[in-house]
């Protein structure tokens, strides 16, 4: 491709001559590149090596759940091991891999859920969203891709390949696709989420004191937590993950998020189930992304995601679906900002 | 010809007449088209630059579509080529930005009118009627993909997109490699699909090198890797989340988002560029609804990606559903819309074609490979589409969801023989779907199959001497609580009077007749008698099986269970019962409303039905069940086919208030202690609160009927323990019990049942809780403290469904095989309960049998369950259903007893265990009503709710004046 060659080069004079990153991106529209992307190709040998092993694990009221058995980043550099950042037990939603924009993941699935007699299907896999995999690593039976039924049986392990390729950043789910039948058993709890990084290292946030510029993007480094919440059909699942520790901990039910307040935390919002959420949060406004327009809350269905960061504010706030029933039901928490923060509070778990 | 093609031949036959019928316009229509320009908000003069003649057709399988017959285009630009026939989705109107355009519809189907209505464009509701012409106008102002649609009824396939192109660019994609925000022009695109989604089905087209494409239903879509294709996704009717395997796209009303999961409601449009395969290669890539049930019920189909050129791969089509043998393309697809009406709870889209010779809408005939679809269009609540009964073996069997949901359904069914679906929260409304290979003949000769000499003629000759074609239905049948049926036995023909009684409401049993005679399809059928294991292999090996037939199910069925020879009699009790008896008539049509069901009161001193409250102000949806507040002075009356508790006056019927609770509720109770209202959701969770009070206004919260997480519970009809502080509901979706404690608000345990349990009753001790278990034809017993299981009363006894063909008659139709078929049953049979509920001393269980038609009474007095055993076996109704427990003058009670598909009341006295009475429930000259019944009068009797409320907890809280009409044992039920 002749536009991107002819960039590339353009790029790397560009980082020769003046040394350091600025950031300047042109306006898409024009079908022109990004700054940000240029550099990617420049330093495409940055690119992480995540070796990852899962395991799906029943749990004893009949849900089932990933566990996190080992994480290795670089196994031929660094050989960075994260395995102690992540729970020793199974969760849901299951663990959080982060990754980022360039990298790629090894996964591989082990079974330990007995075989079940009623089920079409004994073979628990992966499927993800957003990143790129090859139709052999789709994570679903032979009769959806036409190629192999793709999971393990109970007792095997089967691996997957992932890219977190130029263009996939975001926090998108992965679930099982192939458990009982054909559509899988993410509604048993076999779900979880990869948070891809951007190469921009920056996010967008309200800004708050210019109302003729909304929105300012900050470092990813000043996100002090990550929150987890997945909208199921009758509660919110969470897991947060402190970025100072890096260690990821699991809230389960409705928890009650802590963190400093005047810290940046970013929320990842995904649904899954039948129903249409409309996730709310007292107090707090935030960015739809891709926009500058600021809202309190938003509509949100099965499997779509939503992403947002926000500076945690004072006090307690209440964060809920306004979906009616779901409303009736209880579905909702609250978030705390106070002057220590600390680790949020799990809410009821199964285990 | 045989039957089956004639009445084939008649059904395509009339829609092709009916499609060129014409019909003088009403006067309505007439006024709205002298003014048109008035109606439109972007109405515009001068000439358009596209005028669009279109047409609205009937397609052969009764779905409708519309139909392009001219495109003109100022400046004389190439029009699109279009398809020749009228497609689902429709024509794709493609337009400029700024373009002007006129549509002028002309309306080829019958008995309707339809109209062209484009949110977003032109806001006209103007329809037009058969045979006439309207025109539409609107101007395309913004770019962007919208729809155009028969507004509130476009679920049969009255729908297509209208794309509105800018100059320029018209939208982004992310580029492989890079992943950089691109962006794209016309020219660049390589094509388009649209894809419409409705029920739990995708109905698609291809824009191709200026061709439009029908691709029917759930089509693979091709596309060459690194194509730019853009996408234009439509919903119709209920939410969806589109979702595509390993692509994203740029969610278009942003600058950057980039997503692969988009929640679309009714009407939402959403178009997207892919690049085709980017950085993700070739493959088979499943594009699909991620709303789980949806998932479950069928919603999805494929892109393939190759590296060539390719073609995409159409769906079910409507057009190859005459039963042809013939036609060997692709598969055709018949439609049931899923509607809130009496008996035809799924509807055929062409039944009333075919109901002439199928007697029911409700059932279709098609080839094997045919698809049957299933939309949930004319009903306000949630349903399941599951399977009920199958060939054994069948592809695609069974067929089910985890939870209920508004879609619909789609499968694919290969294996000959009859298919009957059902909605597991509402477990009467059935379809039934026989798939009959054209290409298998049977010789017969003389009405005497050749190949078992053993069988003697079937009720004369059985089919013409040419040896025609016959419904075959195979061997044996699987059901869905893991039955194996022979198709030849006395549970097959109870199964399909059940399905002909039930969906056919001329074969409800009215007491104004002096009999019944219900009818059947007077078709040929094929079966198989199951001989005995005589060589092994039991029910799997054919070659204990012989083939029977009959030329004509009604004459077998009148013969087989013979009810004309039963007369309906009414008669009243002697012995007065006291206060007033409601009974819900939930099928009654009425004048005013649009949706059936009353509440009835009849009055048990004169047996007189004194009042009928219909609510036309609320259009009161299938009032399925109710309640009092401990003063008596007013019913709660849950809506079951919608999401309602509404509440009105006992004595004069007035409303007071309609609240919604939530999806499908089903019973509703108050907590003995404090009068708080529980609502069970049978489309939901768990039961909805309501704080004490005569005029609801809220709902304070659902109690969950299951842990986090856990499978959906959807619970029937719950009961409350006398110190109202535990609750017992029946899970229908999850085959087990909930023990909720009120004081603790906790589940205490959650014991399994039988399958599909629907209904629960109490010892008045608070000691055990009793189960119904529909499908298992079972009442479990648990402990109430903490759910330990003491037993299943097995209502079958000794019937044996499985290995049965029980034709006893004398001289009858197997006699002389010289085979020993074996006994129908030694015991009392009673199959298929549903209210059960426990008298309020405590002595005895009254159980309605649904499929059996009879009333079984337990003796539960012995403080062990184990030692219960059953008192009397009662005749009952078709569809019997609900029983409660009401005061007998002088002491005493009265179990009243009410049958769905009938108009009676039945009247059982406890102290003799028989029959007192049975009572019309058909209005009276002195009956007081807020409407008029105009059909299906005192028919769908379900909720029973007997005046004072005597049970034990409740009756002591009665007001004096009622005590006072009270014994003394009445009063206090458990006192010695």
């Amino acid at each position: 491709m002749p536009e991107k060659t002819k960039f590339l080069i353009a790029g790397i004079c560009a980082v020769s001559l003046f040394g350091f990153l600025t950031l300047f991106t042109m306006d898409s529209q024009n079908q022109t590149l990004s700054f940000n992307n240029i550099l990617e190709f420049a330093e495409a040998s940055e690119q992480n090596s995540h070796v990852i092993e899962l395991s799906a694990e029943p749990l004893p009221n009949g849900q089932l759940a990933y566990k996190m058995v080992s994480h290795v980043v670089n196994p031929d550099g660094d050989n960075t091991d994260l395995t102690s950042n992540y729970s020793s037990q199974p969760s849901i939603p299951g663990p959080i891999i982060v990754v980022d924009e360039g990298d790629e993941i090894e996964i591989s699935l082990t079974n330990n859920i007995p075989e079940n007699s009623s089920f079409a299907s004994n073979i628990v896999s992966l499927h993800v969203h957003g990143v790129h995999y090859e139709i052999t690593s789709d994570g679903t039976l032979m009769s959806v891709n036409g190629v192999s039924d793709q999971g393990a049986a109970p007792g095997e392990t089967r691996t997957f390949h992932w890219i977190a390729g130029p263009g996939t950043a975001g926090s998108w789910p992965y679930h099982d696709h192939t458990l009982i039948d054909t559509n899988g058993a993410e509604h048993k709890g076999l779900f979880g989420m990869i948070l891809v990084n951007p190469a921009s290292e920056e996010v967008e946030v309200i800004k708050e004191k210019n109302p003729q510029k909304p929105s300012k993007t900050i470092d990813i480094k000043h996100i002090k937590k990550e929150f987890v919440l997945y909208l199921g059909d009758d509660a919110f699942w969470g897991m947060e993950i402190d970025n100072t520790s890096g260690e990821q901990n699991p809230l389960w039910v409705n928890p009650t998020l802590n963190a400093k307040q005047n810290d940046y935390v970013r929320f990842h919002l995904i649904a899954l189930g039948a129903d249409t959420h409309e996730f709310q949060m007292t107090e707090y406004e935030w960015l739809y992304p891709g926009t500058s327009d600021k809202i309190n809350k938003v509509d949100i269905g099965p499997l779509e995601n939503h992403q947002f960061t926000v500076k945690t504010k004072k006090g307690t706030a209440e964060y809920f679906d306004n979906n009616e029933s779901n409303n009736l039901m209880g579905m909702k928490g609250t978030i705390v900002g106070s002057p220590k923060g600390g680790s949020s509070i799990p809410g009821v778990s199964p285990i | 010809m045989n039957k089956l093609q004639t009445v084939m031949a008649f059904a395509l036959v009339t829609s092709i007449a009916l499609v060129g019928a014409s019909i003088a316009p009403s006067v309505e229509t007439s006024i709205q088209s002298v003014m048109p320009n008035l109606m439109f908000a972007s109405a515009f003069t001068g000439t358009p630059t596209h005028t669009i003649e279109m047409t609205a057709e009937t397609l052969p399988n009764g779905q409708e579509a519309y139909k392009l017959v001219s495109h003109e285009i100022q400046g004389d630009e190439d029009v699109p080529d279009y398809s020749e026939i009228a497609t689902i989705p429709g024509p794709t109107l493609i337009v400029n930005e700024g373009d002007t355009v006129e549509v002028i519809l002309t309306n080829n189907i019958s008995g309707k009118s339809v109209g062209f209505n484009a949110p977003g464009l032109s806001n006209s509701n103007a329809k037009v009627a058969t045979g006439d012409s309207k025109t539409y106008k609107f101007t395309a102002s913004d770019a962007g993909t919208f729809h155009y649609q028969n507004k509130n009824n476009a679920s049969l396939g009255l729908f297509g997109a209208i794309i509105v192109n800018p100059t320029g660019s018209i939208g982004k994609y992310v580029q492989e490699g890079s992943g950089a925000i691109t962006s794209a022009d016309l020219e660049d695109l390589n094509r388009e699909y649209v894809l419409f989604m409705v029920g739990s089905t995708f109905w698609g087209q291809e824009l191709n090198s200026g061709e439009q494409i029908p691709l029917w239903t759930n089509p693979t879509l091709a596309s060459t890797i690194n194509e730019l294709v853009r996408f234009h996704i439509i919903a119709i009717g209920d939410d969806h989340t589109f979702h595509m395997h390993a692509h994203r796209w740029v969610e278009s009303s942003t600058n950057d988002n980039i997503i692969d999961t988009k929640l679309l409601n009714d009407g939402s449009r959403h178009s997207f560029i892919v690049e085709s395969g980017a950085d993700v290669g070739e493959g088979i890539w499943q594009y699909h609804c991620h709303v789980f049930p949806h998932m479950q019920s069928g919603m999805h189909g494929h892109v393939h990606v190759v590296n060539g050129p390719h073609e995409s791969y159409p769906g079910a089509n409507p057009y190859n559903v005459i039963f042809n043998p013939d036609i060997e393309e692709e598969p055709g697809i018949v439609t049931f819309e899923i509607t809130d009406e009496p008996g035809s709870w799924f509807k055929s889209a062409r039944a009333d074609a075919l109901a002439p010779l199928t007697v029911t809408k409700s059932l279709e005939v098609i080839r094997p490979g045919d698809y049957v679809n299933f939309v949930m269009s004319q009903t306000d609540t949630v349903h399941s589409v599951t399977s009920l009964m199958w060939p054994t073996g069948a592809d695609h069997m069974p067929f089910d969801q985890t939870q209920s949901y508004k879609g619909g359904g789609i499968v694919e069914l290969t294996d000959p023989g009859l298919y009957v679906f059902t909605c597991k929260v509402h477990p009467y409304m059935f379809a039934g779907v026989i798939v009959d290979d054209p290409t298998t003949q049977i010789e017969l000769d003389g009405g005497v199959i050749v190949d078992n000499p053993l069988l003697p003629p079937l009720l004369g000759n059985i089919v013409d001497s040419d040896g025609g074609l016959l419904l075959d239905f195979g061997e044996t049948f699987s059901l869905v609580n893991g039955y194996q049926i022979p198709t030849g036995s006395d549970l097959a023909l109870r199964l399909a009077k059940t399905f002909f009684v039930a969906t056919a409401t001329e074969n409800w049993r009215d007491y104004t007749n002096p009999t019944w005679n219900p009818s059947y399809p007077d078709l040929p059928v094929k079966a198989s008698v199951y001989l005995g294991d005589l060589a092994g292999g039991g029910l799997n090996n054919s070659d204990n099986f012989a083939p029977v037939a009959v030329k004509s199910l009604d004459a077998l069925q009148e013969f087989y269970f013979d009810e004309a020879s039963v007369t309906n009699t009414l008669f009243d009790p002697s012995v007065d019962g006291v206060g007033e008896v409601w009974v819900n008539a939930q099928f009654e049509k009425t004048q005013l409303k649009t949706k059936p069901g009353t509440a009835t009161a009849v009055d048990p001193t004169t047996w007189l039905v004194t009042k009928k409250v219909a609510l036309p102000g609320y259009n009161m949806n299938n009032p399925h069940n109710m309640w009092t507040d401990k003063d008596q002075t007013v019913i709660y009356q849950t809506e079951w086919f919608s999401n309602k508790l509404t509440t009105f006056d006992r004595i004069t019927g007035a409303p007071i208030s309609q609240i919604k609770v939530g999806e499908s509720p089903a019973h509703v109770l108050t907590r003995p202690n404090n009068d708080d209202i529980i609502v069970s959701l049978n489309g939901e969770e768990g039961v909805a609160e309501v704080l004490a009070t005569t005029s609801p206004s809220e709902v304070n919260r659902i109690i969950a009927t299951q842990g986090f997480g856990q499978d959906p519970t959807k619970p029937h009809a719950h009961w409350i323990s006398s110190d109202g502080q535990t609750m017992i509901t029946p899970n229908a979706f999850t085959h087990d019990a909930t023990l909720y404690g009120f004081d603790t608000d906790m589940i205490n345990s959650k014991p399994p049942t039988g399958i599909i349990p629907i209904a629960t009753a109490m010892t008045p001790d608070d000691e055990f809780g009793t189960v119904a278990n529909l499908l298992s034809s079972s009442i479990s017993v648990v402990d109430l403290d903490d759910g330990t299981h003491i037993r299943d009363i097995n209502l079958l006894g000794d019937y044996n469904p499985a290995v049965l063909v029980g034709i006893n008659d004398s001289g009858g139709l197997l006699s002389g095989l010289g085979v020993d078929l074996g006994v129908l049953a030694t015991t009392d049979v009673a199959a298929l309960p549903i209210q059960t509920p426990i008298s309020p001393d405590g002595n005895y269980m009254v159980t309605a049998n649904t499929l059996t038609s009879n009333i079984i009474i337990t003796d539960v007095s012995d403080p062990d369950p184990n030692n219960w055993s059953i008192a009397a076996n009662l005749p009952c109704d078709p569809g019997c259903h609900g029983a409660q427990f009401g005061a007998k003058s002088g002491g005493g009670y009265y179990a009243y007893v009410s049958s769905k598909f009938a108009n009676d009341l039945i009247v059982i006295d406890m102290d003799s265990l028989t029959i007192a009475g049975r009572i019309l429930l058909n209005p009276d000259v002195g009956t007081v009503s807020d409407d008029t019944i105009v059909s299906l009068h005192g028919m769908g009797g379900q909720g029973v709710m007997p005046i004072p409320n005597v049970y034990n907890g409740w009756v002591q809280n009665l007001p004096n004046s009622w005590k006072a009409q009270l014994t003394d044992s009445q009063k206090n039920p458990l006192s010695p």
